[in-house]
């Protein structure tokens, strides 16, 4: 028998602050829930104790700043940790798939890290596709991310990857955080439309959120071919969850979950913690171990409340059509998309809103016909308090070409030989080498 | 003097201890009656030392496995009302089940009420098969029992003669599975343990003893008599807990060590860290039913002193047992045989079985030496892998707070108690192999008596608290109701669970001299719940205990000679 793998890391010593949604108090009943169904006597579920990433893992994904150490604190180090765990275990076959069932969540985070976003510092899928593709050799790894946020963290870290496929299900930018994920962020021109992301209307149930999965997620899971699907299991599409719109419930949860088949689920955000983390939570995990979820329903449901509009059924019957013909499309090659200068640039402010920083980045992807392309960027942060830094950073692609890999180093041997002269414009120079 | 008692499947055992040393043991086969083995042993104790000098009397029974496995008990139905959640038909129950329409959250708000015409449809139904005795479960009743109370209540009116029982009675454990086997089991062997337990006492009021007598609990600290007929589960699989504290009886007081006992056919081996057994992580499962007992983090091989050797398809094979050694007169090779051979078990001299194991060496084509060194190898082999997996279980124990994943690697012990027959010989194997402190306690052939005669009396309490619903509730049965005052910070938090830990420590008769009465924190914590940006109310989480263990270390040196089977 195979077994379902679960790290439960309620961090029940960890806030960011006593007021915070992320606070010890978040999965409390959760925990409540699933110890008192005696589900975890179930032999279909093993428990793991959590651990530690380290910080190799981090900065194989991010150009935290000025460090790791000073981005990061324990809870996100197991937090991370954990969801690497359940990895190996997948890839050992002691398990058929896992439930990193951790705070604090990540998919805010982006490449560069000058604070929290979003409540999110670092990356754990990120951090966690990064480590399977340099220790087991996986290429192709999908996200679908099902929070109610844009996961636009994820999204600009793997936004030039043409080996990750990225796909965000969320309520609509132009009603909620972060204000992003439209249907044109569809990845750089070396990485075309492997980001996905399917905007949804406040209101959506069960049969819109599972709709798009159906007719949207899973042909486009099934084009790419991916070797591992991992779920960033956000849990605010709830019908009660304050921060947002959107009418899902835990059985809408539970069948996406057993229709996705995700290999590895994360949990992301959700702040309803009571009427719908213990519920929600518990089940997916029913859903990824094959166990009966039907009776998972919460106090609160009410089916006449529950009842998608025609207007919200129009406006996602919309999006599913515009992504179908999308990718029916035949794909522009890499070169045209690059345009005539053969280089990508993009330059733009990206707002933390827990740390109320204000980045300004500029980022420059050039064309290669053999890899990915180098990766550049340069960034400058204004705090509210600390100190403000600017770093420049270069990124070496997981499968770069040894010309790509060469040049890499001799552009990041000219910016430090300008630094050691006293001519350096930055605070700090990074090499990311995965 | 102490009096410890264990009644195993074979022998019963006994031992009175003074002060520090041993001053008698005795061995009788264990009769069909168990109250009468016990009677038996206590009365030839009595007898040479007088009874009134014995002022505790500690008994580790199988009693309860037993009348499980007779199948005679009581014919048991359980209520369930189970809420939103897991399929209760995928659930592991003892016996057979009714769901009930009636929730309570994990706050311990009704979210739907209990019907009761429901009840009055399943109990008619459940009577009609011929099940008399009910028990209620319903999921969150230790947080709040009121649904619970009122499917009881009902019962007790509408049907008088059937027997019933809450779960919240049995067990506070958050997990409503194992709550619920627990008041099924405990409806079906109480009848049977009062009887047991009414035997004793009148037995040894004739015999004019008048001390305090104890159960031997599965997590090795002891339990009052009146107290067992409420819990009576408590006692399940004791006869581990008696005999990794036997082991420890002639050991260092913060001994960190594996404890080796080797029977017949298996081999047990169970983790003691600063003088402590290790419990299991969730709890004790009989016969694949979860059950809200936990009882040492156990780990078996399948080996033991009587292990049948073989030749099969040209290699040496270990099999199930065939009888006793073959030195003694048993019809095969043992793994006992081998250390005859070895010269490590004086039992008997190696010539009885050089022509055996000449004969198996033959027939494979090689050396008898070598055949001896091969048994040896799986033995230790299998006991490293064994040994290997137990502590990775430990180390691997969930964590949920940063403390615990942040806090040192834990430290392996190295260093191993052997019991049993060939429990020299194999102790000694192992030393050498792997450089180990091996010890090899005195009076070993009654170990578990003398583990149940020093056991301490523990008590686990953890209380979780709830300001806003201003109700409590503890991991023990009954214990648990309405906060009188508001508990403000994590220091009053402890206070209260301090007061009921005294409360209850008079009840439990806990040693004030050895544990100073003064538990052992193991975790406190608090929750700030935040509802519209204001704090609402704390939910605070404290967990106190005295651990288990042995009350004193023995001398090696009895004052008399021992007698009746003992050796030193
Ligand atoms: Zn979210
Ligand atoms: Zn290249």
């Amino acid at each position: 028998m195979k077994k379902t793998g679960l790290i439960f890391f309620p961090a029940f010593d960890w806030a960011i602050s006593e007021t915070h949604p992320e606070r010890e108090e978040r999965l409390l009943y959760t925990r409540d829930q699933i110890f008192e169904e005696g589900i975890l006597d179930n032999p279909k579920i093993l428990e793991y104790k959590p651990r530690l990433a380290t910080n190799n893992d981090i900065n194989r994904v991010h150009f935290c700043v000025p460090d790791v150490d000073s981005q990061t604190t324990s809870a996100h180090f197991i937090s991370a940790g954990s969801s690497l765990k359940l990895g190996d275990a997948l890839v050992n076959g002691e398990i058929k798939n896992g439930f990193a069932l951790v705070r604090p969540p990540g998919h805010h985070a982006m490449r560069i890290v000058h604070g929290n976003r979003g409540f999110c510092n670092i990356n754990n899928e990120a951090i966690l596709v990064e480590y399977l593709r340099a220790k087991y050799g996986f290429k192709k790894i999908a996200i679908v991310d099902t929070d109610v946020h844009h996961g636009d963290g994820t999204q600009d870290i793997f936004y030039h990857d043409p080996d990750v496929l990225f796909i965000s299900v969320h309520q609509d930018g132009r009603t909620l955080y972060p204000g992003s994920g439209f249907v044109d962020e569809a990845g750089g021109p070396g990485a075309h439309l492997k980001t996905i992301n399917i905007p949804l209307p406040p209101g959506t149930t069960d049969e819109g959120f599972l709709s798009v999965c159906r007719q949207i997620i899973k042909p486009a899971l099934a084009v790419f071919q991916p070797e591992l699907i991992i779920n960033s299991a956000g849990q605010d599409n709830h019908f009660t969850d304050p921060l947002a719109n959107m009418k899902v419930t835990a059985q809408g949860y539970a069948k996406l979950t057993e229709e996705l088949k995700p290999d590895l689920a994360v949990l992301e955000g959700g702040y309803a913690i009571e009427t719908a983390l213990p519920y929600v939570n518990l089940s997916i995990l029913l859903a990824l171990a094959g166990e009966d979820y039907s009776k998972v329903v919460e106090p609160q449901y009410k089916p006449h409340e529950l009842k998608q509009s025609p207007e919200t059924t129009r406006y996602i019957t919309q999006i599913i059509n515009y992504w179908q013909e999308k990718l029916a499309q035949d794909a522009p090659d890499k070169e045209s998309l690059f345009g005539p200068n053969r280089i990508y640039t993009r330059r733009r402010n990206i707002y933390y809103d827990t740390d109320q920083i204000s980045e300004e980045q500029q980022e420059f992807v050039e064309y290669c016909p053999d890899c990915p392309g180098l990766y550049r960027v340069i960034s400058g942060a204004k705090k509210a308090y600390g100190r403000d830094y600017r770093i420049w950073g270069i990124s070496i692609p997981l499968y770069a070409c040894p010309h790509c890999r060469h040049r890499a180093y001799e552009l990041w041997g000219e910016e430090l030989q300008k630094k050691s002269i006293g001519n350096g414009a930055y605070d700090f120079y990074c090499l990311q080498d995965k | 003097m102490h009096i410890g008692v264990d009644v195993g499947g074979t022998y019963t055992d006994g031992v009175i201890i003074d002060h520090d040393r041993v001053i008698q043991t005795v061995k009788i086969p264990t009769k069909k009656n168990l109250a009468h083995s016990i009677e038996l042993v206590i009365a030839q104790l009595a007898a040479n030392n007088g009874a009134e000098n014995i002022d505790k009397i500690v008994i580790s029974t199988t009693l309860i496995t037993n009348l499980l496995a007779e199948k005679k008990h009581e014919s048991v139905g359980l209520l369930l009302l189970p809420g939103p959640g897991v399929n209760p038909a995928d659930l592991n129950f003892v016996c057979p089940t009714v769901v009930i329409r009636g929730a309570v959250d994990y706050r311990g708000r009704i979210i739907v009420e209990a019907d009761l015409r429901e009840v009055q449809q399943a109990v008619e139904g459940m009577l009609a098969k011929g099940i008399n005795s009910i028990a209620v479960a319903c999921k969150f009743s230790q947080r709040n029992p009121v649904l619970e109370n009122k499917v009881i209540e009902y019962l007790g009116q509408s049907y008088p003669r059937v027997i019933t029982i809450a779960s919240h009675r049995v067990s506070g454990l958050l997990n409503w599975l194992r709550r619920a086997n627990g008041a099924a089991l405990t409806l079906m062997i109480s009848e049977k343990y009062h009887f047991f337990i009414r035997q004793i006492e009148e037995s040894l009021a004739k015999m004019k003893i008048c001390c305090p007598i104890y159960v031997l609990k599965a997590d090795g600290g002891t339990l009052p008599l009146e107290l067992a007929l409420q819990y009576p589960l408590e006692s399940v699989f004791s006869g581990p807990a008696a005999s990794a504290l036997g082991a420890l009886a002639f050991a260092d007081k913060n001994i960190t060590s594996v404890v080796m006992d080797i029977g017949g056919t298996t081999t047990d081996l169970a983790i003691i860290l600063n003088g402590v057994p290790l419990l299991s992580e969730r709890g004790a499962f009989i016969d694949n039913y979860p059950i809200p007992v936990r009882g040492l983090a156990l780990t078996s091989l399948a080996l033991g002193g009587d292990t049948s050797i073989t030749a099969q398809n040209g290699r040496v094979s270990l099999g199930p047992r065939k009888g006793q050694a073959y030195c003694l007169g048993g019809p095969r090779l043992t793994i006992t045989d081998i250390l005859v051979y070895l010269g490590k078990s004086d039992i008997s001299s190696s010539e009885e079985v050089v022509g055996a194991l000449g004969e198996l060496a033959g027939s494979l084509g090689r050396k008898p030496q070598e055949i001896a060194a091969e048994v040896i190898d799986i033995f230790m082999d299998t006991l490293e892998a064994k040994l290997e997996e137990m502590f990775h279980k430990w180390e691997e124990e969930p964590a949920y707070h940063i403390w615990q994943v942040l806090s040192q690697q834990k430290k392996r012990p190295a260093a191993i108690i052997c019991l049993g027959g060939p429990a020299d010989g194999l102790g000694a194997l192992w030393g050498e192999r792997k450089g180990w402190d091996v010890q090899i306690p005195p009076y070993s052939p009654v170990a578990n008596a003398i583990g149940a005669a020093l056991a301490k009396t523990t008590l686990r309490l953890e209380l979780h608290a709830d300001t806003e619903q201003m109700r409590y509730s503890t991991n023990l049965g009954s214990v648990g109701g309405p906060l009188a005052t508001k508990l403000k910070n994590t220091d009053e938090a402890k206070q209260f669970a301090l007061s009921i830990f005294r409360e209850l420590s008079d009840k439990w008769s806990l040693e004030k001299d050895y544990t100073g009465n003064i538990p052992e924190t193991i975790y406190e914590e608090s929750f700030n719940l935040i509802r519209d940006w204001h704090t609402s109310g704390k939910i605070f989480q404290i967990g106190l205990q005295t651990p288990s263990g042995i009350q004193t270390v023995l001398h090696p040196c009895s004052k008399k000679a021992p007698e009746g089977g003992a050796k030193q």
